[in-house]
């Protein structure tokens, strides 16, 4: 895996800006929150010296396409302002002022932070494996007819719809149109990391919703792929509702695990009406309906 | 004067380590990301990447205060430390970022999460130390 090197000594300056800067000295950080005590103004220049170099770097990475070792960059930044950033930004603050530890002195100062700092990062883990669940429920309890919501639901059939890929404030929206179930056919690599499987199962399961991961990998898909679909399909109490970037690949699995139970001509011509040409697909959807069992388990 | 010239120094290793970490391997330096995905599992996709960043993050402090020395100064009261660590955990996930994500990474590009995270968690941290330190005198 390349990056290896640099993810070492990013962390390495990081440890080290963080013990020299003194943000690992908790009566440091308090000092600086404390503005009506004796205030304490060293962290506007840590936080003042950190700035500089990386606007800095911001700036060359606008000019690039890829990193320096030819990997991806971050995409440009949301501006949502969702109630998850305000409360969590809240919660935050007073866990930061009680003690005087965020998450990178925590884990910095674990070699001689003692028995507290470690019972500090303990409790801090504990907080971070329980979030995503509290998330869900804040997304959950957001009303389904936010503006924000710019869901497309694309039935394929009364009982299969596809879409392209979706928030975690599109899940009540789907319950409330009378899906069961959701499957999501893409891969979480391809992903922003908020909306990665175990957040959406957390979020689709806390309103009553079924949700299994099938990644299919572009170009890749495989038969095992269209087994699962298939057997998600069989088993599912009620609409299936089915997403991946645009809602193509959603639309092949569909139409490979229907062959020899639909025309070829319906397979192709019901995705087109949304936009997606399987007429590629045409010679193997008619291979696999030519199969003895085709369509059957 | 020693005190903000190394806060200053320190700074600058910490947005080095941050530019470092964007230029190369084309990330956003958030400590409450990079472990946070790893216990909730989200971010297993490059496990190696975060388990040699954390390996950095704690081992050159080690090798630091073998040299000079070092002390975080953390409260003994348990509960205190307890729902500060809860706090702190569930926050910074529940916000997608913390002082280095949001405020380090996200000021410097100007983005509004980032800009609002920052300012609400300091004006929270500030209420907190006026209630607790100088009103009722608990921490």
């Amino acid at each position: 895996m390349r990056g290896l090197g640099f993810a070492l000594l990013s962390g390495g300056l990081f440890g080290a800006g963080l013990r020299i800067s003194g943000m690992t000295d908790t009566r440091r950080v308090q000092g600086w929150l404390d503005v009506f005590g004796a205030w304490d103004p060293t962290l506007a220049f840590v936080l003042g010296g950190a700035i500089l170099p990386m606007a800095v770097a911001w700036r060359v990475a606008a000019r690039r396409d890829l990193s320096y070792l030819g990997l991806a960059l971050p995409a440009a930044p949301s501006r949502e302002l969702d109630r998850s950033l305000i409360l969590g930004s809240i919660l935050f603050g007073m866990g930061w002022a009680l003690a005087g530890l965020c998450p990178g002195p925590a884990l910095a100062s674990i070699s001689f932070g003692g028995v507290g700092g470690l019972v500090f990062l303990l409790a801090m883990l504990g907080g971070m494996i329980a979030a995503p669940a509290l998330r869900a429920r804040l997304d959950a309890a957001a009303p389904a007819t936010s503006p924000r919501s710019k869901m497309d639901i694309r039935a394929l059939t009364p009982t299969y719809a596809v879409s392209p890929q979706i928030e975690l404030s599109d899940l009540p929206a789907i319950k409330a149109a009378g899906f069961a179930t959701v499957i999501d056919n893409r891969p979480d690599g391809e992903i922003p990391a908020h909306l990665h499987t175990p957040h959406m199962k957390a979020a689709a399961e806390a309103l009553g919703l079924a949700f299994i991961a099938n990644p299919v990998i572009g170009g890749a898909l495989t038969m095992e792929n269209v087994r699962l679909q298939r057997q998600v399909m069989a088993e599912a109490s009620g609409p299936v509702f089915a997403y991946c970037a645009s809602g193509n690949r959603c639309s092949v699995v569909w139409a490979l695990m229907n062959a020899g139970q639909k025309s070829t001509d319906d397979l192709i011509s019901t995705p087109a009406k949304y936009g997606y040409n399987l007429e590629p697909l045409r010679g193997q959807i008619e291979a696999l309906a030519a199969e003895p069992g085709a369509g059957k388990d | 004067m020693l005190d903000w010239f190394w806060g200053f120094v320190g700074g600058l290793m910490i947005g080095g380590a941050a530019a470092a970490y964007l230029l190369f391997n084309g990330r956003v330096m958030g400590a409450s990301g990079i472990i946070g995905e790893l216990v909730d599992r989200s971010g297993w996709s490059n496990w190696a990447e975060r388990l040699v960043f954390l390996a950095g993050l704690i081992g050159v402090p080690y090798v630091l205060s073998l040299l000079i020395g070092g002390e975080t100064h953390l409260t003994g009261n348990w509960l205190v430390i307890v729902l500060a660590g809860v706090l702190v955990g569930i926050g910074t996930r529940l916000a997608n970022g913390c002082t280095s994500g949001h405020g380090v990474c996200g000021i410097s590009r100007l983005s509004l999460r980032g800009i609002v995270a920052t300012l609400l968690y300091l004006l929270a941290g500030g209420l907190t130390m006026v209630l607790l330190r100088q009103l009722i005198e608990v921490i």
